[in-house]
């Protein structure tokens, strides 16, 4: 086989196979069997992908534009071969809990076509090394994540919903249809998608090539200047932010659970918001920044991502400890750690320290990220189920119902104690990596110690925040008022299998040897410390999950989401509709009533009239206009007179 | 020879077709459209004659000829398949129209079948067209043909919406002939091949040209006849007027500034703020409309806001100015036959206020003005190359050392805001839209039966400007464009 058909099939297989699905959307009984077919697309994708990380290296190029640069070009690095396999396995995994999820849904179709659409754009921006073809994967994830966000656009059923209904503060209602979910995604993603390919066009002009491993970055910026090189990189970074939900653009993503539970497992855990930090690490890796310390304007931007990073981390980690529904709580610490992606990876700035010939702060970013979407996707695709079995979208659920429900209950332990950094599991090696890059960050270069201070606090509320998660849903939670646990099958084998994988992850962490510095990381006194913290947190809050002191403030400000709403929902809609009246009030109808209904057409009526008036007009009327002139004559003749 | 014979097989239909019933005169005039269609991609990939004589004149008029190149390929296939399919996507329209109107169907339809052809295949000859004395003839025939139509055929106060149309249109063509006119003086021919290699275009010629055109455009201030014609034209009109006709305006500007830059040159900056202004205007005029048709056509208003940006850009801004104009009418034939759609299948219903919902009941046709609006924002269709090429120009004028237009990082900021502050805006008003029209609580959950005329050619339409982003049909345009004197790489031939 060529190189490119199994490019050709990672990428088509996914959409072909979801083709049918779309033509038979009136026929219930073969859309009841045609998802089986769309769950195999992404198996093939799965298989190129693995095909990929065995066998293949390097770069593959094929024609699109060639005079101008645009290309099919897919880069088979580290990186991206890595986070291929993991994207299209998560996709697979959570491709098979949707067989049972989405059963007897009413749109099938539409549902089926746009997860595959997304798999394989998130593929594609894996992938591609040309930054046109990886922002048209880019531009296919917005389009399909708005699709299923919005996936139940009737807003009937309140279980869709975010937020309490009735919760009001001040003018605005917390409370948000899936239909408003959808619009929040796409207008805030294309607020950041424009700069974005903005900054390509930059790209595209000022360098000779638009192949991330190719360009030479350090040319391109001194060329630019220290002004440009930070008006390209924050135009760029918006793109970025604005998908990984960074702060202050993370409304859309808590708004986002209004989507059915397997797209919030699959865009908001494992692709979409990761696609932001992880095309930063991508570009990163290239632009291999600990090398351009002379170049004017790369500092400020790396601390400016760093920085970015870790207020988001800490943000959503707060927000979550406030929130009481379950797919929004998991949303807030997705996006705490989405931020301490970015942290570790901007900190690659500082970071000289190689393992295997890769930074150490990429290699801490990215592993974190791996094993953070396997987590999380387990919990999402846990609380799907819980939602399907309690009939709530909030916490809830003792220990009498976590005993029936075990499987749920045993992954949701796995996943939390796997993904909060407690010694000796998954993410514990990988976050001693990440305190000791910050710590470095206090020791050597830039000598500052608030990225340290927030990584351990974020940390600790995190790993509070799981055990809160684990504790109100399984233990300590009110008893749920509707219990329906028979059947789901597939729902238990797909998060079975997700979270089985974390265990893969650990066996690698101590296998391969670029994670070794994870390794000899964890056994630093720093990070023994830190995790063992995590740990004393998790158990003191598995134990008292709700502190009912706090339940108002700060507990209602969290819950509130620090009152950020208000930006997507008040301050930017105000502002714009007050321009859309100007416009539309004063200056459509000022135009039109000038030119087309009152001013002109009035003048040319009147003198009309007048016209007419002159020519059929009774003889007292041409009197009147003779003694006028006379009167006229007279005047201008005194005048004259006068001036004579 | 071959390409006279396609381009004048849609001419010819459009006097046989009314001698025929409604259905077979539907299929015929689609067909008569559809062929040189297919020509045209043939000729993307096989280089064609480069032009058809067909008479000379004495001067100052000169040789009419057609004129073959990729710039005419890309408006001429763009008219073709628009048009193919909105004569099809009109046979139940019409229809449903001619029996609200309480008219004889069979007859009415003869009448409308030739006026619909004619108008259509005006279009195609005007891009075509070696000749500017030509060009304005073809010019007319769509004024004419069009504004018959409206009169006749309307919604609402349709005759003053008629006049009202040939009036503005008919002094856009007054300034635009008396351009032409002072150019035959100046170069002694109006022949384009002629003119593209030595002509000039004195400033005076240049201003009515332009002054005419932004009329027709049209951008903002003689904007205003537009949201009456196109809403109150039956919606198979305004599927053509607000996709192919008005943006012809920008063919022919780039046809002038591909003979002479000079006037843009001179006025850069004024004019392209004036048309980020007006396109930013025409998107936030969006946000308040209540009539579906209405807004479109203020959407149209923003798009064409982007063509005049594009001409402002140089070589690769041309090249942005032509995908845009592809881009927009996909994406706009979309959008006003869906809101047709919606006319017709729930009585009449166009208000904004009473929507909602309505994917329940026409599911095939909120999913088509979903694919619309991702052709104006220029995301996943060829709408993304338009966009990619007119940043590219902003960028190769203003932010590159080299060019004679350089100006600062920090003295372009404002600029390079606004340019994305428009682009950004398009999604926003299209999505807004399909929240408050298509979702939402339905009124109605029954699904309603809908004729196949009224939504599968929205789709085709859909898929060649999905095809068209991707080799090889992006491929050779873009290459057939790039090779063009004036164009992208080749720019530096500019005189």
């Amino acid at each position: 086989m060529n190189d490119w058909m199994f490019f050709l099939l990672l990428f088509l297989t996914p959409v072909v196979s979801s083709v049918p699905i779309v033509f038979a959307y009136k026929n219930e009984g073969w859309t009841e069997k045609l998802p089986y077919l769309s769950v195999f697309g992404i198996f093939v994708s799965v298989l190129m992908s693995l095909h990929i990380l065995f066998a293949m290296e390097g770069q593959y190029s094929y024609p699109w534009i060639p005079e101008l640069g645009i290309n099919f070009v897919f880069m088979c690095d580290y990186l991206n071969s890595y986070m291929g396999v993991v994207t299209a396995v998560i996709a697979f995994f959570i491709a098979i809990y949707g067989l049972d999820y989405m059963k007897g849904d009413y749109r099938p179709s539409w549902y089926w076509f746009c997860f595959n659409l997304f798999t394989a754009s998130m593929l594609l921006v894996v992938y591609s090394d040309n930054l046109f073809l990886l922002f048209v994967g880019w531009e296919g994830l917005g389009a399909a994540s708005w699709g299923l966000i919005g996936h139940w656009f009737r807003d009937d059923d309140n279980i869709s919903y975010v937020g309490k209904a009735g919760r009001k503060v001040g003018p605005l209602e917390l409370s948000w249809p899936p239909s408003s979910g959808g619009w929040r995604a796409i207008s805030t993603i294309r607020f950041g998608d424009v700069p974005m390919f903005f900054a390509i066009a930059v790209i595209w002009v000022l360098s000779p090539t638009l192949n991330i491993s190719e360009i030479e970055w350090g040319t391109l910026f001194v060329s630019l200047g220290a002004a440009g090189t930070i008006i390209l990189m924050l135009c760029f970074l918006l793109g970025l932010f604005t998908k990984s939900a960074q702060f202050p653009f993370s409304e859309w993503l808590m708004t986002a659970m209004t989507g059915p539970t397997t797209v919030s497992a699959l865009l908001h855990s494992a692709t979409m918001v990761a696609a932001g930090a992880f095309v930063f690490l991508k570009v990163t890796w290239y632009i291999e920044p600990w090398h351009l310390h002379d170049v004017p304007g790369v500092e400020q931007i790396y601390t400016l991502v760093l920085f970015v990073g870790l207020i988001s981390g800490l943000y959503g980690a707060l927000c979550g400890s406030g929130l009481l529904e379950r797919k929004v709580l998991l949303a807030a610490t997705t996006m705490s750690s989405i931020g301490l992606m970015f942290a570790a990876g901007a900190a690659s700035f500082w970071i000289h320290h190689e393992v295997a010939g890769m930074n150490f702060a990429l290699l801490v970013a990215f592993w974190y990220m791996a094993t953070h979407a396997f987590a999380k996707a387990s919990l999402f695709l846990v609380s799907g189920h819980l939602i399907h079995a309690t009939h709530s979208r909030f916490l809830c659920g003792g220990f009498e119902f976590g005993k029936r429900f075990k499987p749920a209950f045993i992954v949701t332990i796995i996943a939390t104690t796997f993904l909060i950094g407690m010694p000796p599991l998954t993410a514990y090696w990988i976050k001693s990596g990440m305190d000791e890059v910050m710590e470095h960050l206090y020791v050597h270069e830039p000598h500052i110690i608030l990225p340290i201070i927030l990584l351990v606090t974020t940390s600790l509320i995190y790993s509070a925040v799981m055990a809160r998660f684990l504790s109100l849903n399984f233990i300590k939670g009110d008893k749920p008022e509707h219990e329906h646990l028979e059947g789901g099958g597939l729902m238990k084998l797909g998060y079975g299998l997700m979270v089985s994988v974390l265990f893969i992850l650990l066996y690698l962490i101590f296998t391969n040897e670029e994670t070794e510095g994870f390794v000899h990381a964890g056994y630093l006194s720093v990070s023994l410390a830190v995790g063992l913290g995590a740990l004393i947190v998790y158990a003191i809050a598995l134990f008292i999950p709700r502190i009912s002191i706090f339940s108002r403030v700060p507990g209602t400000f969290f819950s509130d989401r620090m009152y950020l709403p208000f930006l997507n929902d008040y301050i930017v809609p105000k502002i714009g509709f007050f321009i859309a009246y100007i416009v539309q009030e004063f200056g459509n109808r000022g135009i039109d009533g000038f030119f087309n209904t009152r001013v002109i057409p009035g003048i040319f009526r009147a003198i009309s009239r007048g016209i007419r008036a002159i020519q059929t007009g009774p003889l007292s009327s041409y009197v009147k206009i003779v003694l006028g002139f006379v009167m006229l004559f007279i005047i201008l003749a005194s005048i004259g007179g006068i001036s004579l | 020879m071959n390409m006279l014979i396609f381009l004048l097989l849609p001419l010819i239909v459009a006097f046989i077709a009314p001698l025929l019933k409604p259905k077979s005169a539907t299929y015929l005039s689609s067909i008569a459209f559809l062929l040189p269609f297919l020509a045209i991609i043939g000729c993307l990939f096989n280089s064609c004659p480069p032009k058809i004589h067909l008479m000379t004149f004495s001067p100052p008029i000169g040789e009419f000829y057609l004129h073959f190149d990729m710039i005419s390929h890309a408006f001429g296939l763009t008219i073709c398949i628009v048009s193919a399919m909105i004569a099809l996507y009109a046979l139940p329209y019409m229809t449903h129209r001619f029996g609200e109107m309480e008219l004889n169907v069979e007859s009415e339809f003869r009448k409308y079948i030739f006026l619909f052809d004619l108008y259509a295949a005006s279009m195609l000859w005007l891009v075509y067209s070696g000749n500017f004395v030509l060009l304005y003839v073809f010019l007319e025939i769509t004024l004419i043909t069009a504004f018959l139509l409206i009169y006749t055929y309307g919604y609402g106060n349709r005759k003053w919406v008629g006049i009202l149309y040939f009036l503005w249109c008919a002094a856009a063509g007054v300034l635009t002939l008396a351009g032409i006119v002072i150019l035959a003086f100046e170069n002694n021919t109006l022949a384009l091949d002629v003119l593209l290699a030595g002509g000039t275009v004195g400033m005076i010629a240049w201003a009515f040209i332009f002054f005419g055109m932004i009329i027709e455009l049209p951008v903002l201030g003689p904007h205003i006849w537009l949201p009456w014609a196109h809403a109150e034209a039956p919606t198979p009109v305004s599927a053509l007027l607000s996709p192919l006709t008005v943006g012809l305006a920008g063919y022919v500007l780039l046809r002038i500034a591909l003979i002479d830059y000079s006037f843009i040159e001179a006025y850069r900056m004024p004019i392209l703020c004036y048309a980020i202004f007006s396109s930013i205007y025409g998107g936030f005029s969006v946000f308040k409309q209540t009539d579906f048709k209405r807004l479109l056509a203020y959407s149209t208003v923003s798009q064409m806001g982007y063509v005049l940006v594009a001409l402002c850009l140089g070589p690769f801004g041309f090249i942005g100015l032509v995908i845009q104009y592809m881009s927009h009418a996909f994406g706009k034939s979309i959008l006003f036959s869906c809101a047709g759609g919606i006319i017709a299948v729930h009585h009449g219903l166009r208000d904004l206020t009473k929507m909602g919902g309505l994917h329940d009941s026409i599911p095939q046709i909120s999913n088509a003005a979903v694919l619309g609006f991702l052709n104006l924002g220029g995301m996943l269709t060829i709408g993304m190359l338009g966009e990619f090429f007119i940043l590219r120009g902003a960028v190769e004028t203003f932010l590159k050392p080299e060019s004679p237009a350089f100006i600062t990082w920090e003295g372009g900021l404002a600029l390079i805001i606004a340019l994305i502050f428009m682009f950004i805006l398009s999604v926003w008003y299209g999505f807004y839209t399909i929240k408050k029209v298509f979702y939402g609580k339905p009124k109605d959950t029954k699904r309603l039966e809908i004729s196949g005329y009224l939504y599968v050619p929205l789709y085709i339409i859909a898929i060649v400007s999905v095809l068209l982003l991707f080799p090889p049909l992006s491929t050779a345009l873009i290459q057939g464009l790039n090779a063009i004197p004036g164009l992208g790489l080749a720019g530096g031939v500019l005189p």
